[in-house]
């Protein structure tokens, strides 16, 4: 092995949650260990198509190929079109990065069905069409990586958390299973566990930073890029091994009891 | 720095314990690939001094020292010989264990010293290495701890009882560690191989070459060796009593026979 068996020259990626600030760190490493990334937005709002052209423009003052897609998660065809055009202007799909992150908490008897629909399909749903679509490309080349990123929710409850939880979890379920399913067709489908991350939807409130910092085994929460950056590691070729497993980087939270 | 600089382990020295052969010389010399400088430790002198030599033809230096990996006086020795060699130790990798046949019989048939020699081998090993030398990671300002567990660390198999204690008991030790370094800047992780046959053709035809594995083969020695650079690089420093697992995602199923896989529609009037 050389430290080249890392690199991701030659491959094309596409980082869907790259609004994120943890989707911009993965789209951002990626395009730094060598791929052309294609970049596309949780949501359809101007905030968000901001967000993901100055990724791509980050992307690309690193000399790398990249286009940004302004799009709705749960809308098929949104998802459907950027994975297509990513597929016909970068030439192939080796990686996707489902980075989606809507945050939301409120007492489940305050949650009306809209708002409990809303979150599981962005969250949770845009991760099924992003990976169906992904699937035509990867299956036809009969190699593949899927990276879905996914917060300590995904593994532990919270208070006010239903919603958010249940989706969180059910990306996490739903990459053990996709593994599986596509074990012996060349794609392997992993989680990047996030823990508590600065930057992240659900920590606005500085207060809340605070208690986290005290809480936690390394006393700082993540930096999105050492989150984002692990992506790297499973997105290489050197990782065709691993597959339906979570990379947890949460500064030892999940050891606490 | 490049996100790929951030894998360069130059400066560094790593002690990996059962480096002789199999996964702990793939690991040795993917760390010394990365620049890391290599104590090279198991019970088998020749087989040390083999992967040193390795070490050293890709450049970096190695030092071969031979441990009883279940007597805690030889690792002492050994930790001693490794600083007096190289000043400090930054990554520990504890992959020494394993299992002979014979430790594989039912409970009510294991002796007293099958049982103590399945867990010193498999667990307090690893526990003597930590405690000899996290003092002086402590005070060095920090470390890499890697532990290497085993499939039967979370699954159990018929007639396997050491063994697959051992590697769970591994396995909370090294959360253990997380939670009482993290704040000395020392991150414990482990790594957890599936079936590995090191291209032994009687292995690999006892696995039946991985059929049961949803990738449907068994892993390569040489995969093992990116996933310790991983998380003996800085690419992993919130990451911390976790586990790495490289084992063909038979760990993501396991509630029913591999392949196992029905179709059940929904009904018209659910839609």
């Amino acid at each position: 092995m050389s430290l080249a068996a890392f690199s991701l020259a030659d491959k094309n990626a596409l980082v869907l949650g790259a609004s994120s600030a943890i989707g911009r760190a993965a789209a951002c490493a990626l395009a730094e260990a060598g791929a052309d990334v294609a970049v596309g937005s949780t949501l359809a709002t101007p905030r968000e198509q901001e967000a993901v052209l100055t990724c791509r423009d980050a992307i690309q003052s690193q000399g790398r190929k990249s286009l940004a897609r302004t799009i709705d998660a749960a809308n098929e065809a949104d998802v459907q079109a950027l994975v297509e055009q990513t597929h016909s202007e970068l030439g192939t799909l080796d990686i996707l990065v489902n980075a989606h992150d809507l945050p939301f908490a409120k007492p489940l008897r305050d949650i009306s069905s809209k708002e409990w629909c809303r979150v599981l399909e962005v969250n949770l749903t845009g991760v099924y069409f992003a990976c169906r679509a992904a699937a035509d490309p990867m299956l036809a080349q009969h190699s593949g990586r899927i990276i879905n990123i996914v917060s300590l929710l995904g593994e532990r409850g919270m208070i006010n958390g239903s919603a958010y939880c249940a989706a969180q979890g059910g990306v996490l379920n739903l990459t053990r299973a996709l593994a599986l399913e596509w074990a012996r067709s060349g794609i392997t489908v992993n989680a990047v566990g996030a823990g508590w991350t600065e930057g992240m939807g659900l920590l606005k409130d500085t207060a809340v930073q605070e208690q986290l910092r005290r809480y936690l085994p390394q006393k700082r929460l993540a930096q999105p890029s050492e989150v984002g950056e692990a992506a790297v590691y499973l997105a290489s070729d050197v990782a065709g091994f691993i597959t339906g497993q979570t990379v947890w980087l949460e500064g030892g939270a999940l050891s606490h009891l | 720095m490049s996100v790929l600089d951030k894998l360069r382990l130059g400066g560094k020295t790593a002690l990996v314990t059962g480096a002789g052969r199999g996964l702990g010389r793939a690991m040795a010399l993917d760390l010394a690939e990365a620049g890391a400088d290599i104590i090279v430790a198991s019970r088998t002198q020749n087989q040390i001094d083999e992967t040193a030599a390795l070490v050293r033809t890709q450049g970096r230096r190695s030092l071969a020292v031979r441990v009883d990996i279940t007597d805690s006086h030889s690792i002492n020795a050994m930790i001693e010989a490794g600083r007096a060699a190289f000043g400090q130790i930054d990554i520990l990798v504890n992959n020494a264990g394993g299992a002979t046949k014979g430790m594989f019989r039912p409970l009510d048939t294991i002796p007293d010293t099958h049982w103590h020699m399945g867990v010193d081998t498999n667990l307090s090993g690893a526990v003597y290495c930590c405690r000899a030398l996290l003092p002086s990671m402590v005070e060095q300002g920090g470390g890499k701890i890697i532990n290497i567990t085993s499939g039967f660390g979370v699954r159990a198999a018929k007639n396997n009882y050491m063994y697959t204690a051992a590697k769970a008991g591994l396995i909370n030790f090294t959360r253990a560690l997380a939670m009482n370094y993290a704040e000395h800047n020392i991150q414990a992780n482990l790594i957890l191989p599936g079936i590995f046959p090191h291209d032994d053709p009687e292995l690999i035809e006892f696995w039946r070459g991985g059929k049961f594995i949803p990738v449907g083969r068994v892993g390569q020695d040489a995969e093992l060796g990116p996933a310790c650079v991983f998380l003996a690089s800085n690419l992993s420093n919130y990451m911390n009593g976790q586990m790495l697992a490289l084992e063909g995602g038979g760990l993501a199923g396991g509630q029913a026979p591999c392949g196992f896989a029905p179709v059940v529609p929904l009904e018209e009037d659910s839609v």
